[in-house]
């Protein structure tokens, strides 16, 4: 009886997902063109604003009707890295890949993309005509070489310069003037800059901005602009050292702090910036910042949203000295520079369909579809009623004809194109070093902990060209590591398991079993069989493994190299500030998140534990955060958390009790460095309420007569609570304290949720960093398999010190029932 | 007297005035036998030491309940705290009869007091560091006035209440406890309420100068035939499309330029004009402005200079405005065109999300049932078998748990990829066919609770292990399967970082992964984006009200709840 309602439970179950399976499968098979070959594209971003290039790809199947272009539309492959290397890695590498220009020698020399050469060379003989150097800015086809190779065709050019808001001028004008400040023209010069953005900022009556004139890395500017505009150079031009510390660049983010600390630092900057996240909020649109360095792609938003607006156009102000072309800048060509980035397309190692991926390359690059494109998304943008205004391409010819015969109608836009158009020739492109992406990491770090005064600009800038030092180091110094084959781990292990094997055999050989225990003994390992399994492959093994990973450089497409215990080193060497900040924010994490959540569950379960009448019903509300998916909690928390009071729900409560109350102005929370991590403890506390659970068990455990006879005393409540309950509970405390440590050091998804990116910061000033995050991109966006192995040891050092720690303190406060 | 000082001790005199004041309200309700002498000057003492303490606030700005905040960095917290703790436990030392009680809390005082320095040299080392007080009051409007007195008459009235029948003594605890849960519950479910909310208002609801918008509105429109460019639909591949003519072709045929679905958007199509059906278009009802006549309008098209064109719906007259000049006609609804149209914009490929759906569900199924079969085997072999060495491989399983997965999750990768399984969801659910540490530690303290002669007697019958496995222990542990499941299929629903790392093409993305790269895209769409965002969670949630038992029962068989 009891039998046959088990199996009917599951029966019922297993029926009812079986269908709704087959009901989501049978409607959801994608129609396969088995005769078409296809053709995997990635980094391109579907969507309205995107119609052009959808008309390109259209154009090429038309053309090519045995190809079926497939599109991976959102998001993955565009600036992160590691989708991009797992997939070259796993060997699933996508034909064509749409990629940000900079990062091209970075994958070249990593061997991760086709050099081109040969298809080049190919199509020279077959006397059809290949994209070549000579139709494209120099300095966009330079990008896209390594080593004297071609690995990407240049598509999209982009590069930055200064926008005003005439009318915001006109408003301060007599404050411009009185400021010895002529409020008809834009600032030419550092300092100008600086003097009209003193003017043009306003201040709230709790020191908020209220109107900014300036933030120096506002948008896309960052600090390579200002870098390049003081002749700096990242990379010694033989590649083989950086040279970030230079007094130069040091200037350059002296500037970028200056400019930030006119407007009262960079927290309230942030406070400000984190305000405007759609566009039509767009600060400068609305006027509240009079001036942005910006790249041409915000002529879009800025004609869509504010057509009317009085803005200016001018070449990004420079360096004094640049301008009047004194002292080290004597005889310089270009009194403005600029920087110039964009995406290029390439071809991955490990493309299954080269042929037509050159063939799409060589059409999506031609003049002729760089024309489609623009003709495709100017009929859609007239049909939506907006108007069009081309994007730059890196091919000179193609440019210029957009422009003649897509001028915007309105002169403002046309003129604002036109300065792009002609910056684009004293424009600076990023060093092709194979460090590029770390580089602009740790460019972006260096950034971030200067302007909020963490360090001077030159310490900064040391750290970060220590930082990249090390990979430069460690490419041309791997000669002298020793390769190292991996079948010798794969044999020792093998060789191993083959003794460890034979040793148990013979070991209950040697019992001498009776027939029956014999019996249950095989099938009892029959029965363990799939843990055995488990533990074998996915547990030991990989253990192994990542003990020899972590003494060798392995990048997985490139032979291992024997390197001792220079990952290790490393990681308590020259990484060790940044392993510094990762453990200080986990222990930050940890000693106010965990006290704080279990202080939360037990609470609820204290004024739940005697509360009969709707105890379900509040038991639901408090259990349910806790089974919200991570991904959906953190998209719902990062409006819920949004800085601007007229968005974020919490800070909309904030500015009307605690700011009117005490005068404090609401946190940036998730955008300030100082705020991010009380903003992670406190999602987490939304989910602690399902901890209750544990603690009513807890709770109900606890005899009764305990606190009777505690009673019959005169103790009071208080007293109860301290003395009787939570001796009681000290064991399910601990087992929190202990879990809670294990789980804060090994956090990641949440981090990773609210900060994406594996370049740049992870976090304002890495405040979300965790050791965990650094493993990630070390070991899946790199491929460094070798120092990641180093920091996972590292990490299960730490749990295993930490949780031994805790047991050793345990007698000291954890009460058992069982000791008295 | 400074400013500052005056306002912290006035602070402090009011509030505890009125924590005396809640002191004899708690004795009157407990009617504790205490001296009503006693009551009455503790009265006395509270309303002076509040009429006092918003005497001196008065005068600056008004009535208000005074506050003050201390903000400093946390080792000064900590540094505060341990400082209290140790001038409580020296205050005990005296209050102590027995040596030994005395000498422990002198200890303990020491103790405190020297983390207390340790903290003060802590905060000492970083220059940044500063104690800042911050000094305001709650202004006292009516409103605030009316509830406070309100308050204070309910507990008066409960407290009395009390006082009259013995039956209901505990009523002010409960009515306490009901008020704080009730404000938990609040606090609790408000995120949701905001998801909800958010996920129904149009993009003009997102923000407002006045915070956040409660109750959303949406545009009223009205059916318009625009005869200059009138709208079509279609039949095309078994789908109905609209668009609008572009091109005009021979044989009586017509490009159409396409605008909904908005995967297909802005693609064009041929089709025979005796297809097409006129359809209106949904315009938007606007204000005109009193300088054009006012009344309502039609928007009939958005112009490229930025500009509406509206019919008024009086003279039928069609003018130009700029947007600011006409005021949209908005009525409190629902926006629900978020929900569908959130889901057209994802490739075309997954079918308006249901392949993340499907892949999800593959994920969870194929997971649970792998997690009970496996764990149950390996545990039934680790509680009722008996062989040779069965501790020290449970000894190894356990510490297995210890392992943080960063240490493997590397060379997982490898072993993954060398069988070729990269971009497959077989890296996500084929694990939990091995088992999982923590499951079968768990099933196995179930098993052997279960009684030995159930299984001996199955035995003696002549049943295989297998079959009395099946068929006597299995059953017997129903509830701790049905936790496992409830946790696995949560796992298995939430799984992301499984997804991050191995799964590329959209038509193998579970719903999780699908949902972090729709964040990156939609970021400033916040209505799509917790629309989808809502019916990602709506499953889990569904199933969590239809099984809340498993849920919260099954933590309680983690091995605390029969302490």
């Amino acid at each position: 009886m009891v039998r046959r309602a088990f199996t009917d439970y599951y029966a019922r179950a297993g029926l009812a997902v079986a269908i709704l399976c087959l009901l989501t499968s049978g409607c959801s098979e994608p129609p396969k063109a088995s005769a078409k070959r296809d053709l995997v594209i990635w980094g391109v971003l579907l969507g309205p604003d995107s119609k052009g290039q959808e008309a390109v790809i259209h154009e090429f199947e038309r053309r090519h009707p045995e190809v079926h272009v497939r599109l991976l539309s959102m998001g993955a492959g565009r600036m992160d890295p590691q989708k991009l290397m797992t997939s070259i890695v796993g060997n699933v590498a996508p034909d064509v890949i749409n990629q940000d220009r900079f990062t091209i020698s970075d994958w070249a020399s990593r061997k991760a993309f086709l050099p081109l050469d040969d298809l080049i060379r190919q199509d020279i003989e077959l006397g059809t005509r290949p994209p070549v150097r000579e139709d494209y800015y120099s300095g966009a086809w330079e990008e896209a070489m390594y080593e004297g190779s071609v690995y990407a065709i240049p598509s999209a050019a982009d590069n930055r310069i200064l926008y005003w808001n005439k009318g915001r001028f006109r408003d301060r004008a007599s404050e411009l003037r009185a400021a010895g400040l002529d409020p008809n023209r834009a600032p030419r010069t550092w300092s100008e800059v600086l003097a009209y953005s003193k003017v043009l900022t306003e201040f709230g009556p709790s020191g908020e901005i209220v109107k900014a004139g300036f933030l120096p890395n506002y948008q896309d500017a960052w600090l390579y602009l200002y870098a390049f505009q003081t002749n700096s150079q990242f990379i010694s031009p033989d590649g083989r050292r950086s040279t970030m510390a230079t007094p130069e660049a040091a200037e350059a983010l002296a500037f970028m702090v200056e400019g930030y600390d006119q407007v009262g630092g960079y927290a309230k900057a942030r406070a400000f910036e984190s305000g405007f996240r759609t566009q039509s909020f767009n600060p400068f649109i609305i006027g509240t910042l009079a001036m942005k360095i910006d790249g041409d792609w915000n002529l879009n938003a800025l004609s869509r949203y504010g057509p009317h607006v009085d803005i200016g156009v001018a070449p990004p102000p420079v360096p004094d000295d640049r301008l009047a072309r004194k002292g080290r800048y004597e005889g310089e060509k270009d009194a403005f520079v600029t920087w110039s980035g964009g995406f290029s397309l390439a071809i991955p190692r490990g493309a299954r369909n080269v042929a037509d991926a050159w063939e799409y390359i060589k059409f999506a690059s031609s003049k002729e579809a760089i024309l489609l494109e623009a003709e495709a998304q100017r009929k859609w943008e007239r049909h939506r009623g907006r108007t069009y205004i081309p994007h730059q391409v890196a091919n000179r010819e193609a440019n210029e004809e957009l422009f003649r015969r897509y001028r915007p109608a309105d002169k403002k836009f046309a003129e604002a194109l036109r300065v792009h158009i002609d910056m684009a020739a004293a424009s600076r492109t990023r060093p092709a070093t194979f460090v590029g992406q770390l580089l602009w990491s740790e460019h972006v770090r260096a950034m971030d902990s200067a302007i909020s005064h963490k360090a001077s600009p030159m310490e900064a800038l040391r750290a970060a060209e220590r930082t990249v030092q090390r990979d430069l180091d460690a490419h041309f110094e791997r000669e002298r590591y020793q390769n190292v084959s991996l079948a010798v781990p794969a044999w020792i292990g093998a060789g191993l398991a083959t003794f460890l094997l034979l040793g148990v055999i013979t070991w209950y050989r040697r019992q001498r079993l009776s027939p029956i225990a014999r019996s249950e003994t095989k099938w009892a390992f029959l029965f363990m069989s799939p843990w055995l399994v488990g533990f074998f492959v996915l547990t030991l093994g990989p253990m192994v493994a990542s003990l020899f990973f972590s003494f060798t450089q392995y990048d997985v497409l490139n032979e291992a190299r024997w390197v001792g215990g220079k990952n290790y080193a490393d990681l308590v060497g020259s990484d060790w500030l940044y392993v510094k900040k990762s453990l200080t924010n986990v222990a930050y994490l940890g000693a106010i998140g965990v006290p704080l959540g279990i202080a939360t569950g037990l609470a609820v379960a204290m004024l739940l534990n005697n509360a009969t009448r709707g105890m379900r019903f509040f038991r639901t509300i408090f259990y349910m955060p806790a089974i919200v998916p991570a991904v959906a909690s953190a998209s719902l928390w990062i409006w819920v958390l949004t800085s601007d009071p007229s968005k974020g729900l919490i800070n909309s409560g904030w500015v009307k009790s605690l700011t009117p109350w005490l005068g404090i102005a609401p946190p940036a929370w998730l955008a300030s460095p100082d705020w991010s991590k009380n903003a992670l403890i406190l999602m987490g506390l939304w989910g602690a309420g399902s901890g209750m659970v544990l603690w009513l068990a807890g709770l109900k455990g606890i005899s009764t007569s305990l606190y009777e006879a505690a009673s019959i005393d005169g103790a009071s409540p208080t007293k109860l609570f301290t003395n009787v309950t939570l001796p009681q509970l000290s064991p399910i405390i601990f087992f929190n304290v202990v879990m809670g440590f294990i789980f804060a050091v090994q956090e990641f998804d949440r981090m990773y949720l609210l900060s994406p990116s594996s370049v740049g910061t992870i976090g304002p000033d890495d405040s979300l960093l965790t050791p965990v995050f650094i493993l990630f991109k070390n070991g899946f966006a790199f491929f460094k398999m070798g120092y990641a192995s180093a920091i996972a040891w590292g990490i299960f050092a730490i749990v295993l010190i930490l949780t031994l720690i805790q047991f050793r303190l345990a007698p000291k406060w954890v009460h058992y029932e069982a000791d008295r | 007297m400074t400013p500052t000082t005056l306002h912290i001790s006035a602070t402090i005199l009011f509030w505890s005035g009125l924590a005396a004041a809640f002191l004899v309200l708690a004795r009157l309700a407990r009617r504790t036998p205490s001296s009503s002498v006693g009551t009455l000057f503790l009265a006395l003492l509270a309303l002076a030491t509040i009429a006092m303490g918003n005497a001196i606030t008065f005068a600056k700005s008004g009535l208000q309940l005074p506050l003050v905040w201390p903000v400093m960095p946390f080792s000064a917290w900590l540094a505060a705290a341990s400082f209290a703790i140790a001038l409580i436990r020296t205050l005990q030392t005296f209050i102590q009869v027995e040596r030994a009680e005395r000498r422990a809390r002198f200890q303990a005082a020491i103790l405190w007091a020297s983390l207390g320095f340790l903290m003060v040299l802590v905060y000492g080392l970083d220059s940044e560091n500063s104690v800042k007080l911050l000094t305001g009051g709650i202004p006292m409007s009516i409103p605030l006035v009316l509830a406070v007195l309100g308050l204070a008459l309910a507990f008066i009235l409960v407290t009395v209440a009390t006082n009259w029948s013995a039956s209901s003594r505990g009523w002010p605890l409960a009515v306490a406890r009901y008020a704080s849960l009730l404000v938990g519950s609040v606090v609790f479910g408000l995120p949701f309420i905001f998801l909800l909310i958010t996920s129904f208002k149009e993009d003009r609801d997102m923000s407002s100068a006045g915070g956040i918008v409660w109750v959303p509105r949406v545009q009223q429109t009205m059916p318009l035939f625009d005869k200059a460019n009138p709208l079509y639909e279609v039949g095309h591949d078994s789908q109905r499309l609209k668009g609008v003519v572009v091109e005009t072709l021979p044989q009586n045929r017509v490009r159409l330029e396409i605008l909904e679905p908005k995967s297909m958007q802005g693609r064009t199509i041929e089709a025979a004009h005796s297809d097409l059906k006129e359809i209106p278009r949904n315009a938007h009802l606007v204000t005109l402005p009193t300088s054009a006549g006012g009344g309502r309008g039609a928007v009939v098209r958005e112009l490229e200079d930025g500009k509406r064109r509206v019919r008024s719906l009086t003279t039928g007259e069609e003018t130009d405005f700029e947007p600011a000049e006409v005021e949209p006609i908005r009525e409190v609804g629902l926006r629900w065109q978020n929900y569908p149209e959130a889901l057209s914009f994802l490739p075309p490929e997954t079918r308006s999300g249901l392949v993340y759906l499907r892949n999800t569900l593959i994920l969870v199924v194929l997971s649970v049932i792998g997690a009970v079969i496996s764990s149950s085997l390996v545990a039934y072999a680790f509680a009722r078998m008996r062989f040779p060495g069965r501790d020290v491989l449970f000894g190894v399983l356990l510490a297995t748990m210890m392992l943080p997965g960063a240490v493997t999750m590397l060379p997982q990768f490898l072993v993954f990829r060398s069988l070729g399984w990269i971009d497959t969801l077989l890296p996500l659910w084929v694990p939990a066919f091995l088992g999982t540490a923590f499951n079968i530690f768990l099933l196995r303290q179930f098993l052997r609770g279960v009684p030995m002669e159930l299984e001996d007697s199955a035995r003696i019958d002549g049943c295989s292990y297998l079959r009395s496995f099946w068929s006597v222990m299995l059953p017997q542990i129903k509830p701790a399967l049905a936790a496992i499941s409830v946790w696995t299929f949560i796992g298995a629903w939430n799984n992301f970082m499984g997804a991050i790392i191995y799964v590329n093409s959209p038509e193998k993305m579970p719903l999780s992964y699908a949902l972090q790269l729709y964040m990156g895209d939609r970021n400033g769409e916040p209505g799509l984006l917790m629309a989808f965002t809502t019916m990602t969670m709506v499953p889990v949630l569904i199933l969590f009200f239809f099984a809340q038992k498993y849920f919260i029962e099954g933590i309680t068989l983690s091995g605390f709840g029969g302490r």
